[in-house]
């Protein structure tokens, strides 16, 4: 097995395409995604103000939408369908409107309204906006509520805590600072780690199985089968690992995303997640044995894994067919184990869970693999 | 012409004559079409299970509780003791949300005062944190309103001029395009164009990889390629634009000439840029790997799923070089906000912008080849049997 592995490791530091798949490729698509996400929240989404008003009200609720963090008055539309266009371009995310005689109504007790749209297509940018205006009118009008009060010769702090009989405090579980953004990362990571953990084993594999190749000769190398295996595929764990841990480093110590949980639980899914990964690829090669085939196979169950991991739409959501698809997928557990031991600090008996999941996918494919490749030794199949 | 002509047939027995590059093109449309949108099926996020920590079990709190409960975006499905057993009950996953009702909420409102009441919500999963907060912050707001307006009218005022005191305008919120905020509809249109350009990637570039140097004048060549792609994704962009997006039931406002318009240029800038990447990365594995890998991040460079305003600058513009970004911009308009072509005229300048540099390269790349195959045309014939 030895033998196989420095063999291996030498092949990758001949080969610049191998060593560019599994290492400087993923480095460069980690960096990238980083850099996506290195921004933080988004804010200042633009937004088209209707104001058929032009009263001092209006214009104080405008100044309030600017001064909310999530949206920024870029247009003075004239009419709706001004705005509706402005939107449809992309020039602006929302709209708010204004009517005419809103001031002079609301001080009659008319309670005219205030319309807010927004472009729920882009629902991200769109629910922003809803939210950041909402906000901003509703400061507006508790600043109009508060002077009528104390018009009424309510004192200030009294007028204040009657404008809310319930106030709702709100707190976010587990991830106090909304940090969505090393979140998404933390997915992300693993995401396109697993597509070239698979496609770049089967592709390393594939080389053995190359013209002038004969894939006998690792088996005998390495004195069995389960040890040729194990040699062949071990150096590239270890490189994965490299490569996973290096942006693991700038994650959790860089960009000071919080690590609340046990650490060998964490490095133990590791292991287990990019061991899942690779063995994808060798069972999608060692069946097809073409690794064009192999490709597909890994591109069909890795490229579309992201959506399965329940991050944008929630897993419990999904229906039964899609949560045990993404079940069989070892990156859906890796992430939740991610999360629970970095954000969530979920107890240890919790999160053991997906650390077994991920051992029974490994075992799993471990053993279709061996399978696969003692009938071939046995039938003595060689690739062309 | 016959030369474009002899091109374009050519491209064509390389494209249906290879069955790896066909399966690339038809089979993950199929496999790609069911897989991808599976897990957004179900569309709406309702009754997210929330606990119910009712510490003042009073009329009041049974009121509340009730009110949060009825929302139809969360549900209350438990009650627990104290936070600790509440945030165990989260950290299973079995809620993703807590409503906690202090004692003496009922207390405080009976005398006047203002009577808080916390809600948790599970931060660690993006939607279910918005649908929690949105689900308890409309009742307990209503009730609030309800108290003081009850308050007020305990002073003496008048119904309609509590109201108004209360809240003097209504604030309506009217989401355009996709009203139901269905899940699906938001990343679906989006999701299509992404594919069918990996797919255009994968499977032109792995055509042009296998390709032996083709013999006579490159941009006669380029072009009869390019008429090639025209005639098969006159096929298949209407199945991935307009049949895919009605089979999932999403709506459609735009017209399919619109959308035809922006996915020729759409088209024809992904199929030269797979003759680009071709001529880098040159192994036909090495390729498909490279773009298997590159999807997502193409995916949020496009400024969809990830506001293109908190997108930093520099990685804006390369996004720009990308098909994708003009593509998804121009045909989700079309399509799901019912653009018109001058609404989109950006990104349909921007994909013929990027038709032509491709072009160029791609011409480029084939004269290149062509000066250092010169002479070897006849080894092209045997060269293709085997493929």
């Amino acid at each position: 097995m030895g033998r196989v592995m420095v063999r291996e490791l030498a092949l990758l530091l001949r080969r610049p395409v191998l060593l560019g798949l599994v290492v400087v490729l993923p480095v460069l698509l980690i960096a990238l995604l980083t850099s996506i996400f290195r921004a933080g929240i988004p804010t200042g989404m633009a937004v088209a103000v209707v104001d058929l008003d032009r009263s001092d009200l209006s214009r104080s609720i405008t100044r309030m939408l600017d001064a909310a963090p999530e949206v920024q008055v870029t247009h003075q539309a004239l009419n709706l369908s001004e705005a509706r266009a402005l939107i449809v371009s992309g020039a602006v995310r929302g709209a708010v409107w204004l009517p005419a005689g809103l001031e002079r109504d609301m001080t009659r007790g008319e309670r005219p309204e205030i319309v807010t749209f927004y472009d729920n297509q882009y629902m991200s940018a769109g629910s922003m906006v809803a939210r950041g205006a909402r906000g901003a009118i509703d400061t507006a009008l508790a600043g109009l509520r508060l002077s009528i009060r104390q018009g009424k010769g309510e004192a200030p702090a009294q007028a204040q805590s009657a404008l809310q009989p319930i106030p709702m405090q709100t707190h976010a579980l587990f991830n106090p600072a909304f940090d969505y953004v090393h979140f998404l990362l933390a997915a992300l990571v693993p995401t396109v780690l697993q597509i070239l953990a698979a496609a770049g084993t089967a592709y390393a594999i594939s080389l053995d199985f190359g013209p002038g190749r004969d894939p006998r000769d690792l088996v005998r190398l390495a004195g069995g089968i389960l040890p040729a295996m194990l040699g062949k595929i071990l150096p590239y764990t270890g490189a994965f690992l490299l490569v996973l841990g290096l942006s693991d480093v700038v994650l959790y110590g860089w960009l000071g995303v919080p690590l609340r949980g046990s650490l060998p639980l964490m490095a133990a899914g590791a292991v287990l997640f990019v061991l899942a990964a690779q063995l994808i690829g060798t069972l999608a090669f060692v069946l097809t044995r073409n690794i064009g085939t192999a490709a597909s196979i890994v591109a069909v169950i890795t490229a579309p894994a992201f959506g399965y991991m329940g991050l944008g739409f929630p897993r419990e959501a999904m229906s039964p067919v899609a949560q045990a698809w993404g079940a069989l997928i070892p990156g859906t557990w890796y992430v939740q184990l991610r999360i629970d031991q970095s954000l969530r600090a979920t107890p240890v008996e919790i999160s053991i869970w997906p650390v077994l999941w991920l051992a029974l996918i490994a075992l799993g494919l471990a053993a279709l693999v061996l399978a696969q490749l003692t009938r071939l030794h046995r039938t003595g199949t060689v690739a062309t | 012409m016959n030369a474009v002509l002899r091109a374009m047939r050519d491209e064509l027995r390389a494209l249906f004559g290879d069955a790896q590059v066909l399966s690339i093109l038809l089979v993950s449309l199929l496999i790609y079409a069911v897989i991808y949108p599976l897990p957004y099926r179900a569309e709406l996020l309702r009754d997210v299970p929330v606990v119910l920590v009712d510490q003042d079990r009073t009329t009041a709190s049974a009121d509340l509780a009730r009110r949060v409960d009825a929302s139809e975006a969360v549900a209350i499905r438990t009650d627990a003791r104290d936070m600790a057993q509440a945030v165990r009950l989260v950290q299973e996953r079995r809620a993703y949300g807590v409503l906690l009702i202090p004692e003496g909420f009922e207390r405080q409102l009976l005398r006047g005062r203002q009577s808080p009441v916390a809600v948790y919500a599970d931060a660690s999963y993006f939607l279910m944190y918005q649908r929690v907060m949105q689900g308890a912050a409309v009742p307990i707001r209503q009730m609030g309103a309800e108290v003081e307006v009850g308050r007020l009218m305990a002073a003496g005022a008048a119904l309609q001029v509590a109201r108004a005191q209360v809240s003097p305008a209504t604030q309506v919120e009217v989401p355009l395009f996709n009203p139901a905020a269905g899940y699906a509809t938001y990343v679906l249109p989006a999701a299509f164009v992404l594919i069918l350009q990996q797919t255009i990637l994968m499977g032109l570039a792995l055509a042009a990889t296998r390709r032996l140097q083709g013999a006579g004048n490159p941009v006669v060549l380029v072009l009869g390629r390019m008429a090639a792609w025209v005639a098969i994704y006159a096929v298949l962009l209407p199945i991935y634009l307009i049949v895919l997006p009605a089979l999932y039931g999403l709506p459609n406002l735009g017209r399919v000439r619109d959308a035809l318009a922006i996915g020729l240029p759409f088209v024809l800038a992904a199929g030269l840029l797979a003759q680009c990447v071709a001529a880098v990365f040159r192994s036909d594995a090495v390729v498909q790997i490279v773009l298997l890998a590159l999807g997502l991040p193409f995916f949020f460079l496009s400024g969809f799923a990830w506001p293109v305003e908190a997108i930093p600058p520099v990685l804006n513009a390369v996004a720009q070089l990308v098909p994708s970004t003009p593509a998804i911009s121009g045909l989700v308009r079309v399509s799901q906000m019912g653009a018109q072509l001058p609404d989109v005229a950006m990104p349909l300048w921007h994909l013929w912008a990027l038709t032509a540099g491709f072009g160029l390269l791609a011409v480029l790349i084939q004269t290149l080849q062509t000066r250092s195959a010169s002479g070897l045309s006849d080894m092209q014939a045997t060269g293709r049997s085997e493929t």
